[in-house]
């Protein structure tokens, strides 16, 4: 008798923690899946995310109009991070705290959503970064963090290696980085690959604000590599590429996507059209901003956002970025099926693999890997116009556990 | 390293040394100038440097208007700017007896004042050149490469310094100037109005700071961080003696020249710390600097 009762008692238990269990994950309801979606709505880093966010909207808006996902509409809390990461870090906690969403969509500048890793862990949230390449927070892996879906930094320099090898058949390559944690990171993926591929990468690393590039540019040239490439931001970008001239340098020269944001300022600051006879520019997307295979990402916008198509300088340059994000989301949040919940959606996450037809390389998702676009494509760009240079060369860094 | 290399990166780092470190070499002696005649050192140095190049820029770019009028309005503008910060902001804390601390913090607002109303025009957004004046056709000295705007920037720079100290050793207000520097109460006791004079400095450094940055911009871009660079200034003011204009000029000229060669000989990722070891080497061997004088001893 005594044992019934306790069995009774056990399973009385079990089945109120398994229903609670069920509902237990915030942000859900019967008809609605909560999501927080967060960038830079505002401040100088606007840029980077505004649009950005703007795409991610216009595409679960989409999906709601098309009936949602297994009969729940994507309802969004939307919140502002300024890309700095005292802002992000208190979005994220209303969202998660005070809004209650099922999971977090958002962070378009990487050294700000790093810094809310530790939170994002400890309140086991599900995080899918908006366009942030976020390595810091995405190295070594977090169960509860996905993003890169632009690129990864690492993939910066492992993609620009292998077409600088394959296409402009170099033995020898030049490297200039940076040297915090940005050019750390690209220059990791880039001798991965050079080993790989069997060439010799010839590094020279400069601070981000250095003023004078005679030295590095002098001893690049010194060691004679075939090719030039240049992961640096956009300042430094045009001193070296301006250098480079003044140095008679007639190699190819490879600008890495982070310093390419805007092309008329570039030509401007290096002052000579004569400089890009022989430049390459590095290109996430599947195309060039408004290009045919994008044309309907830009047709959407403007769909959906007339008035501020008509604005000049929109659709901003990241505009396409907030897709595949959102795109992630989506197809994790159908394949986790109708009883939703956020172990669901991790495991989802982590077998994710699809064609954006945004992006120059496929999503890629896996456990021991959360970054999601390792590919890119390449401009030749004389200074004025830019002719793409057929195929996508992929990064072939992967995560190793120490 | 072949000996050809050798050869070629000493040239090299020399003459490009020369010509960032005689902008470096300016913007000391502004930094000198206001901390002889003050006893403040300006922390707003780089910020008075960049909003100067921004002045440029815009009305360059803005308003179009053509070189004749940007240089002559920028330079004026500035040294107006800094003489009002001195008459309308350093004045009052002095008078309403602010101490040194006070004086460094008004400094320190001034630079966040400028970098924020630069940012708030939307200019400061993507890195930007002023056109430059003077082409960018090689000159080759010995087997370096210099440009011709290298060289103007060099020669213009050299002239300016020597346009300051003939009016620091021959004019009334260059000579009240050392006199301030040298004992302000004595000066004041001979009939020089202190606040005059402080004024006068600070538009001389403004006017020192918008000369550098029409120089320089066309060279290294402009961003509203480019204000750092008055840390190298610093370090060639300390090296140089933070109380010796001529030894502003060495401590700049060395800076250049330090910077290219660490860069050349050791590691590019040294660049950007052989000025703060430049700093330390001099503290600790010779801490009132190249041309210092004695070490001052305050009796109290």
């Amino acid at each position: 008798m005594k044992t019934a009762k306790s069995l009774l008692v056990a399973a009385v238990a079990a089945l109120s923690t398994l229903a609670a269990h069920a509902q237990s994950d915030p942000g859900l309801t019967d008809k609605t899946i909560k999501l927080g979606l967060f960038g830079p709505l505002s401040g100088n880093s606007m840029a980077y995310g505004f649009d950005v966010m703007n795409a991610a909207k216009m595409y679960y808006d989409k999906v709601n109009k098309e009936g949602g996902i297994h009969g729940r509409k994507i309802e969004l809390v939307v919140e502002d991070d300024r890309c700095n990461a005292n802002d992000l870090l208190a979005a994220v906690k209303k969202l998660t705290e005070q809004d209650k969403v099922f999971a977090l969509n958002g962070g378009s500048c990487s050294a700000a959503v790093v810094g809310a890793r530790e939170y994002v862990e400890r309140s086991q949230i599900p995080l899918v970064m908006l366009n942030a390449s976020g390595d810091g927070a995405l190295y070594p892996p977090s169960k509860y963090i996905y993003g890169a879906f632009s690129i990864s930094q690492r993939a910066v320099g492992g993609s620009m290696v292998q077409f600088a090898a394959e296409h402009l058949k170099a033995k020898k390559i030049g490297y200039i980085n940076h040297d915090d944690a940005y050019g750390g990171w690209n220059l990791e993926a880039a001798e991965f690959q050079a080993k790989k591929l069997g060439v010799d990468l010839q590094v020279q690393s400069v601070a981000p604000n250095l003023t004078d590039v005679t030295a590095p540019m002098l001893k690049i040239r010194a060691a004679n590599p075939d090719v030039l490439l240049i992961t640096t931001y956009a300042r430094p970008v045009s001193l070296l590429v301006k250098k480079a001239q003044e140095l008679g340098w007639t190699k190819p020269i490879v600008i890495a996507v982070n310093g390419t944001a805007d092309l008329k300022q570039l030509v401007e600051n290096v002052g000579n059209k004569d400089a890009f006879k022989n430049v390459y520019l590095q290109e996430v997307m599947t195309d060039v901003a408004g290009g045919p295979k994008l044309k309907w990402v830009y047709d959407m916008y403007k769909a959906y956002y007339p008035e501020l198509a008509a604005k000049p300088g929109y659709p901003q340059t990241y505009m396409p970025y907030g897709i595949p994000s959102a795109m992630t989301v989506v197809n994790a949040l159908k394949a986790a099926g109708p009883q939703l919940t956020r172990e669901k959606f991790l495991t989802a996450l982590s077998q994710t693999k699809f064609e954006s037809n945004v992006m120059a390389g496929p999503i890629e998702l896996t456990p021991t890997d959360h970054a999601g676009q390792k590919s890119a494509i390449y401009l030749k760009f004389d200074g004025e116009k830019m002719a793409v240079v057929p195929g996508a060369y992929r990064s072939l860094w992967t995560y190793q556990p120490k | 390293m072949s000996f050809s290399e050798i050869w070629l990166f000493l040239q090299q780092g020399l003459l490009s040394g020369l010509v960032t470190g005689s902008v470096y070499a300016l913007l000391a002696i502004a930094i000198v100038a206001i901390f002889k005649t003050t006893d403040v050192p300006n922390f707003a140095q780089g910020e008075i440097f960049m909003i100067a190049g921004y002045v440029a820029l815009s009305l360059l770019l803005i308003a179009g208007w053509s070189y004749a009028l940007v240089i002559p309005v920028t330079v004026v503008a500035v040294a107006v700017g800094a003489a009002l910060f001195q008459r309308v902001v350093m004045e009052r804390v002095t008078h309403s007896k602010g101490v040194g601390p006070q004086l460094v913090i008004a400094t320190l607002g001034l630079a966040y004042a400028l970098k924020g109303l630069v940012r708030q025009t939307g200019l400061g957004d993507t890195p930007r050149s002023l056109p430059s004046l003077v082409s960018n056709d090689p000159v080759i000295i010995g087997d370096a490469f210099l440009t011709r705007l290298d060289v103007a920037i060099f020669l213009t720079s050299i002239a300016a310094m020597v346009l300051i100290y003939l009016m620091f050793s021959h004019t009334r207000i260059g000579k009240a100037m050392r006199a301030v520097g040298m004992n302000p109460r004595a000066a004041q006791i001979v009939g020089i109005r202190l606040s005059r004079i402080r004024m006068l400095v600070w538009a001389m450094a403004g006017l020192i700071s918008a000369l550098a940055a029409l120089l320089i911009t066309p060279k290294i871009l402009i961003t509203p961080d480019i204000a750092h660079i008055a840390i190298l200034a610093y370090a060639a003011a300390i090296v140089g003696g933070f109380t010796s204009l001529p030894g502003a000029v060495l401590g700049g000229l060395i800076i250049g020249i330090v910077e290219n060669l660490v860069g050349l000989f050791i590691s590019t990722n040294a660049i950007v710390v052989a000025p703060f070891l430049a700093i330390l080497v001099t503290l600790i061997v010779r801490p009132q600097g190249i041309l210092g004088g004695k070490p001052q001893v305050k009796k109290v």
